[in-house]
C-alpha cells in the first residue's frame, strides 16, 4: 500500500497523539516493525508497520493528533491501491492475455447457407409422415414446401418406395455434369491407335499419360480453362491430367500434376498414391482441383466409343475403351492389329475442329510409337 | 502501438485517441476529473487535456445530458458520462426528447452528434440502483443508437465509432467484465462499424446471441457444447439498436435454433424485440422455438440474492439443451 | 431603482471549534439532559459507524456510507423530530434513522444487501435510504402536502447532501415548498464534497442556503458540527413547519471525514491537511469538551457510556450475521398487492433453479 492510514484503535478512540516517531523519512522498515507510539485517553499504543518498505514520508509530528482513517505514513515506490470503483467489487483479471477474435456481421458458412425453408407445421408433418425435407423441393412461393409438396412426396414414397437424397461425390457430380451439360458446346471425335508396335509389357495407363502431355504441348489450346461468363481464356504452362477413377461410392477425379515433366517412374508412384487415398477415402479435397485436361480411361471396364462429358472450366476430355484385336488393311493385305479407340470431346466454344483433330492426330502419333521417346 | 489491457482501459484508451484527434472532443461529468472517474475510466484525461476539455460537472444528470445536447448541437463532441445506469433516468426527457429528434425535427439542419456513456449491469455485490440493466428503455427510442461492448478490442473500437457518430449514441460498459480480462488493443484510432453485429465463434448446430457482460457465460456455454460435440454459433450483437438483424437472420438460417440471453428482464427485453425479427422473417428456417435466458421480471434485488437473479452459464446450458433436443 | 428583494443569510453557532460557548445557552430547562442525550447518540452512531467500516472490509458487509463527522447533524435530527413527523434521508442518516426506531441490525441489513433492512415497522412511515440523488426531497413534498391537506400538525424532514442540492428534484423541491408554503424542513450536510468535487465547484453561490431565496422559503446556516446549534435551529423550523408557518432549508456546514464510500479512497482527489484541519473542528469532541467544562458528563460516565455502546453494537452485528438471507421467493413476493400469473410462473422457475442440482443452488 501507498499510504497507510491509523487503524481502529478500538473501543470507541478515533484519536490518538503522536508521542514518538521510531523511525524517519528515507529508513527501510520490515513487517511488524514499530513504526510510532501514539498515547490514546486510554494507554500508549505502539503501532506496528505493515509491509515492509521504505518511507517516504510522515504525517504529522510528535504532538499532533491524528484520527483513525487519517494518513499515518507514506511509502516510497508503491502503487496507491485502488478498488476502481466507488461501490462494490469490480473482479480483476487473470494474469495473461488474449487476442480479441470476431468476424464482422455473420459468419463465411452463415453467408453461403441454403437452408430448407418450411414452416413449424409442415416440419411436423414431414416428421410425421417420414419424409426428408431435403429430398423435395418447394412450390410455394420463393421456394418454400408446402403441406401439399409433403404429402405428394409421401405418396411417391408409398407407392414406389422411399427417395434418398444423393450425398456425397455422387451428389457432386449430378451437380457437375448438369452445369457441363447447361454450358459447354460438345463435339467428340472417334479415332483409333493402332498399337501393334507396342511390346508386350506395355503400361497402357502411363503411355496414354505421356501422350496426353505430348499432344498438350503441340495444341495447348485444349489445355486451358474457359469461363463462359466473362469469355476468357486461361492457357496454362503446365498439364495437371485428372484422372477418373471408380469407386462403388461414385466418381473420384484426382489430379496428377505436371504431368510433362515427371518421369515415367515418378508418374507412376503418384498415380498409385491417388488411387490408393481414393480407395481408402483418405483423399484430401486439394488433390481433387485444379485439372487442366481430364482422362477417363473406361477401357479397363468395357466400352468402345463414348461422348465423356468436359468438366468446366476444362474444355477437353479423352476418353480410352477396350483395347481390342481388329482386322486392318495394311498396303492392300489384312492383318490383325491391337486397337485402343480413343474419343476426344472438346468443347466447340474454344477450339475448332482443326485444333481437336490435329491434337488426336499428335496424341496419336504419339502413342502408337513403341516406347515412349519424345519425337 | 499495442496495449495488454481491460475493458475500462480500453475506453481511457479511446478517449484519450479521440480527444487527441480532435480538438472538439470534450469529456464531461461527475468525478471525471482528478479522480479519473469513480472507475477510473477517465484516468489521466485531466492532466493530458486540461481543465477546458475535461470537465467535473455539478451533481445534475438531467443537466448533463441536456448540456452535451447544446454542446454537440454546437460543433463540440460532448463525451459525457452517467455514473452509473441506474442514474440515467433523469437524462430521459432529454435524450427523448431532444437528443433523440433533434436531427429529425429540424430536418437535419441541426443534429446532436452527442456520446452519454454509462456503466450498467449487475454482479458486483453493489447496494441498490447501482446494477440496473436497462437498455431495452433505450433501445426503444427513435434517431438514438444503443451500443453494448463485450471486450477491450470492441469497446476501444466501438467508442471510437459511437465518438465519430453523428448520432445520439448510449454507450453501455458491462462493468462487471470491465476488468476480467485484459486484450491486446492496437490504439491505431480505427473505429468498428455500428451497424454489425459480430460473430464470436462460427458454429452449424445452434445460434446463441447476447451481448455485454453475458457474452462471458455465453462463450462458456458454447464451449461446453462444443465437448459434448455440439458446434455452437455465438454472435455478439454489440449494437443494440438500431438492430443488425441480417446477421442474426442469416445464422439462423443456417443453425435453425436459437437462444437469446440478456441479464435484463424478460418481459420487453430487447431479447423480445430480436424473438419476433426472427419469427417474422427466419420462421421457415426454424427448427425449434426461439429461447430466451433472461433476468426475472423483478426489481434487481439487493445483492444478497443477486447471484439467483442474473442467469449464469448452467442456464444457457439448459435451454439450448433443450432447444437442440426439441422436434 | 427601487430595490425589490434585499435577503440576508444568518449562521447560527453556539460552541466555537474548541468546545467554547460563543453566545449564551438557548433557554431551555431541560438542556443538560437534552445534550446528553445528543453525546450519548453521537457516540453511539460513531462506534456504529466505525464497525459497519469493519464488517465491509473483513467481507461480512457490502459498501458502506460513513457518516464520520455528521453526528451531530443526524442525532439532533433525530432527536428533534416528533414520531408523528415523517423522516425523508438520503443515504447518511444511520443515527436519525437509529434514533427514530430503526434497529442498529436493520441498518446493517441494508447495507448488507438484504431489503429487510427497510421493513421494519417500527420505521414507522419513514422513508427508507434513498441512492438517486435528491430524490426524495420531492417525496418529502409530497409527505408534506398530504400533512397540510389534512391539515395535520406534523412535518416532514429531508436530508441531503451538498451535491444533492445541484439536482433538478432539489430545486422542484425547494420550489414547490414555497409555491405551496409546506410543513417541511431541508436540511443539507454540506460536508464540502460530492465523493471527489469538492463545493467550490458544485455551485457558484457563496452559500447554499441562499437556494432558498428562488423559492422564497427561509434559509439559514448552522455550524454543523456544534450539537447544541443544529438542536436549536432544528427544533425552531420544525416548530415553526408544524404551526403552518412554512418551510426551512437549513444549510449545516459540516466535513466528511471519512471516505464517500468504504470502496472510495478519498486520498486520491483530497489535501491531507485539511483533512486533519477537520478533525479539530469536528463535532463530539466539541460537544465532550462543552460538557465537561459545565460539569454535565465525567470520565466515569464516559467510561460506562462507552462499554454499553460497545455491548449494544456488538449485539446488533451478532443479530445482523445471524439473519439468514431471504428465500429466493422474496425477489417476486413484493412486486404487486396480488402477485400477476407471469410472476408466479418466473417464481417457481427460481425455486427449482435454487433448488439441489438446480442452475441457482447454493451449496
Amino acid at each position: 500500500m501507498k499510504y497507510f492510514k491509523l487503524p481502529d484503535l478500538g473501543e470507541g478512540l478515533p484519536e490518538a497523539d503522536i508521542l514518538e516517531w521510531h523511525i524517519q523519512e528515507g529508513d527501510q522498515v520490515t513487517t511488524d516493525q514499530v513504526l510510532v507510539s501514539v498515547e490514546t485517553a486510554k494507554a500508549i499504543i505502539e503501532i506496528p508497520s505493515p509491509q515492509d518498505g521504505e518511507i517516504a514520508h510522515l504525517f504529522g509530528q510528535a504532538g499532533d493528533t491524528i484520527h483513525t482513517g487519517e494518513p499515518l505514513i507514506e511509502f516510497a515506490n508503491e502503487e496507491q491501491e485502488d478498488t476502481g470503483t466507488v461501490v462494490g467489487e469490480i473482479s480483476a483479471a487473470e494474469p495473461g492475455t488474449s487476442k480479441d477474435s470476431f468476424i464482422i456481421g455473420a459468419a463465411p458458412s452463415s453467408r453461403n447457407h441454403q437452408q430448407v425453408q418450411a414452416t413449424p407445421a409442415v416440419r411436423a408433418l414431414a416428421q410425421r409422415l417420414q419424409v426428408d425435407l431435403n429430398s423435395i423441393s418447394g412450390t410455394g412461393q420463393s421456394g418454400h414446401i408446402t403441406p401439399d409438396d409433403v404429402q405428394k412426396a409421401a405418396d411417391m414414397n408409398r407407392l414406389h418406395g422411399p427417395v434418398e437424397p444423393l450425398k456425397g461425390v455422387r451428389k457432386q457430380m449430378a451437380r457437375t455434369m448438369s452445369q457441363s451439360h447447361a454450358e459447354v458446346v460438345p463435339v467428340t471425335l472417334f479415332e483409333d491407335a493402332d498399337l501393334h508396335s507396342w511390346p508386350a509389357d506395355s503400361d497402357i495407363t502411363m503411355r496414354l499419360i505421356q501422350a496426353i502431355a505430348y499432344a498438350c504441348a503441340e495444341v495447348p489450346i485444349l489445355n486451358s480453362w474457359f469461363d463462359g461468363q466473362s469469355m476468357a481464356l486461361r492457357q496454362h504452362e503446365a498439364t495437371h491430367l485428372g484422372v477418373a477413377v471408380d469407386t462403388d461410392k461414385g466418381l473420384f477425379v484426382p489430379v496428377l500434376r505436371d504431368i510433362g515433366t515427371r518421369t515415367t517412374d515418378d508418374l507412376r508412384t503418384g498415380l498409385e498414391c491417388l488411387r490408393t487415398d481414393v480407395r481408402n477415402r483418405t483423399i484430401p479435397a486439394s488433390e481433387l482441383q485444379g485439372a487442366t485436361i481430364t482422362l477417363s480411361n473406361f477401357g479397363t471396364l468395357a466400352g468402345r466409343y463414348a461422348t465423356p462429358i468436359i468438366v468446366p472450366p476444362q474444355v477437353a476430355i479423352l476418353g480410352a475403351g477396350v483395347v481390342r484385336e481388329h482386322p486392318v488393311a495394311v498396303n492392300g493385305q489384312l492383318e490383325i492389329h491391337r486397337l485402343m479407340p480413343l474419343s476426344l470431346t472438346f468443347d466447340h466454344r474454344v477450339a475448332t475442329g482443326g485444333e481437336a483433330a490435329r491434337f488426336l492426330a499428335a496424341l496419336i502419333k504419339q502413342l502408337e510409337q513403341p516406347f515412349d521417346e519424345q519425337l | 502501438m499495442s496495449h495488454n489491457i481491460t475493458m475500462v482501459e480500453a475506453v481511457n484508451l479511446a478517449l484519450k485517441r479521440a480527444m487527441h484527434n480532435s480538438e472538439d472532443v470534450v469529456v464531461l461529468g461527475e468525478d471525471v476529473g482528478p479522480n479519473g472517474g469513480v472507475f477510473r475510466a477517465t484516468v489521466d484525461l485531466r492532466d493530458e487535456f486540461g481543465p477546458r476539455r475535461v470537465l467535473d460537472t455539478p451533481l445534475a444528470e438531467a443537466m448533463i445530458a441536456g448540456l452535451s445536447i447544446g454542446m454537440a448541437a454546437q460543433g463540440l463532441k460532448p463525451v459525457a458520462e452517467i455514473q452509473f445506469m441506474g442514474f440515467i433516468f433523469p437524462t430521459l426527457e432529454q435524450i427523448m426528447c431532444h437528443a433523440a429528434r433533434l436531427r429529425n425535427r429540424t430536418r437535419g439542419r441541426l443534429s446532436c452528434p452527442m456520446v452519454l456513456r454509462a456503466p450498467f449491469g449487475g454482479g458486483i455485490h453493489a447496494p441498490e440502483h447501482h446494477s440496473e440493466s436497462t437498455e431495452a428503455l433505450l433501445a426503444h427510442i427513435p434517431g438514438l443508437r444503443v451500443v453494448i461492448p463485450s471486450s477491450p478490442a470492441r469497446a476501444y473500437g466501438l467508442l471510437l465509432a459511437a465518438i465519430e457518430c453523428p448520432d445520439p449514441v448510449i454507450f453501455l460498459e458491462p462493468k462487471r467484465i470491465y476488468r476480467a480480462s485484459k486484450q491486446a488493443v492496437e490504439d491505431n484510432g480505427i473505429a468498428l462499424p455500428l451497424d454489425t453485429c459480430f460473430t464470436l465463434r462460427e458454429g452449424s448446430d445452434i445460434t446463441l446471441i447476447s451481448w455485454g457482460a453475458m457474452i462471458t457465460e455465453t462463450l462458456q456455454a458454447a464451449d461446453q457444447l462444443a465437448s459434448q460435440g455440439i458446434s455452437a454459433e455465438v454472435i455478439d450483437v454489440a449494437s443494440v439498436s438500431p438492430l443488425d438483424s441480417e446477421t442474426l437472420l442469416a445464422s439462423v438460417q443456417k443453425t435453425g435454433r436459437c437462444v437469446i440471453i440478456h441479464e435484463a428482464p424478460r418481459s420487453g427485453g430487447v431479447g423480445a424485440e430480436i424473438s419476433a425479427i426472427l419469427a417474422e422473417k427466419g420462421l421457415l428456417a426454424l427448427q425449434a422455438p426461439i429461447a430466451r435466458v433472461t433476468g426475472y421480471d423483478t426489481v434487481m434485488p439487493y445483492y444478497r440474492l443477486e447471484q439467483h437473479y442474473l442467469p449464469n452459464t448452467q442456464d444457457i446450458l439448459e435451454s439450448a439443451q433443450q432447444t437442440l433436443s426439441f422436434s | 431603482m427601487e430595490r425589490t428583494f434585499h435577503g440576508e443569510i444568518y449562521l447560527t453557532q453556539y460552541l466555537d471549534t474548541q468546545g467554547t460557548l460563543v453566545q449564551p445557552l438557548p433557554e431551555n430547562p431541560q438542556l443538560a439532559e437534552r445534550l446528553r442525550d445528543c453525546y450519548r447518540n453521537m457516540v453511539l452512531a460513531r462506534a456504529l459507524d466505525t464497525k459497519a467500516i469493519a464488517l465491509q472490509r473483513t467481507g461480512q458487509m457490502g459498501t458502506y456510507a460513513s457518516m464520520l463527522g455528521a453526528e451531530a447533524i443526524d442525532v439532533t435530527i433525530g432527536l428533534c423530530m416528533q414520531p408523528s413527523d415523517v423522516l425523508v434521508p438520503y443515504y447518511r442518516n444511520h443515527a436519525s434513522q437509529h434514533i427514530r426506531g430503526a434497529a442498529m441490525e436493520d441498518l446493517l441489513l441494508y447495507w448488507g444487501g438484504d431489503e429487510r433492512g427497510n421493513a421494519n415497522p417500527a420505521m414507522n412511515q419513514d422513508f427508507p435510504n434513498c441512492v438517486p440523488i435528491a430524490t426524495q426531497a420531492l417525496h418529502a413534498c409530497g409527505v408534506a402536502s398530504a400533512m397540510k391537506i389534512r391539515g395535520e400538525k406534523r412535518c416532514a424532514l429531508t436530508v441531503c447532501g451538498d451535491g444533492g442540492t445541484s439536482k433538478g428534484d432539489f430545486m422542484e423541491a425547494l420550489n414547490v415548498a414555497g409555491a405551496w408554503q409546506l410543513p417541511i424542513v431541508f436540511v443539507v450536510n454540506n460536508n464540502q464534497w460530492a465523493i471527489s468535487v469538492p463545493r467550490a465547484i458544485q455551485c457558484g453561490a457563496p452559500t447554499l442556503a441562499q437556494k432558498a431565496f428562488s423559492a422564497g422559503i427561509r434559509g439559514e446556516q448552522v455550524d454543523g458540527n456544534d450539537a447544541i446549534a443544529m438542536h436549536e435551529v432544528l427544533s425552531r423550523a420544525l416548530e415553526r413547519a408544524r404551526e403552518g408557518k412554512g418551510p426551512t432549508l437549513i444549510e449545516a456546514l459540516s466535513y466528511r471525514l471519512s471516505d464517500h464510500t468504504t470502496a472510495d479512497d478519498a486520498t486520491r482527489y483530497r489535501d491531507n491537511e485539511e483533512l486533519k484541519a477537520a478533525w479539530e473542528r469536528e463535532p463530539i469532541k466539541r460537544l465532550q469538551t462543552f460538557l465537561h467544562q459545565q460539569g454535565w458528563w465525567d470520565e466515569a460516565q464516559e467510561k460506562a457510556w462507552q462499554s454499553e455502546v460497545a455491548l449494544m453494537v456488538q449485539g446488533a452485528v451478532e443479530r445482523y450475521l445471524s439473519t439468514d438471507p431471504q428465500p429466493v421467493e422474496s425477489m417476486f413476493d413484493h412486486l404487486y398487492e396480488e402477485m400477476p400469473s407471469s410472476v408466479q410462473e418466473q417464481r417457481d422457475w427460481a425455486q427449482v433453479k435454487a433448488m439441489k442440482g438446480g442452475s441457482h443452488h447454493e451449496s
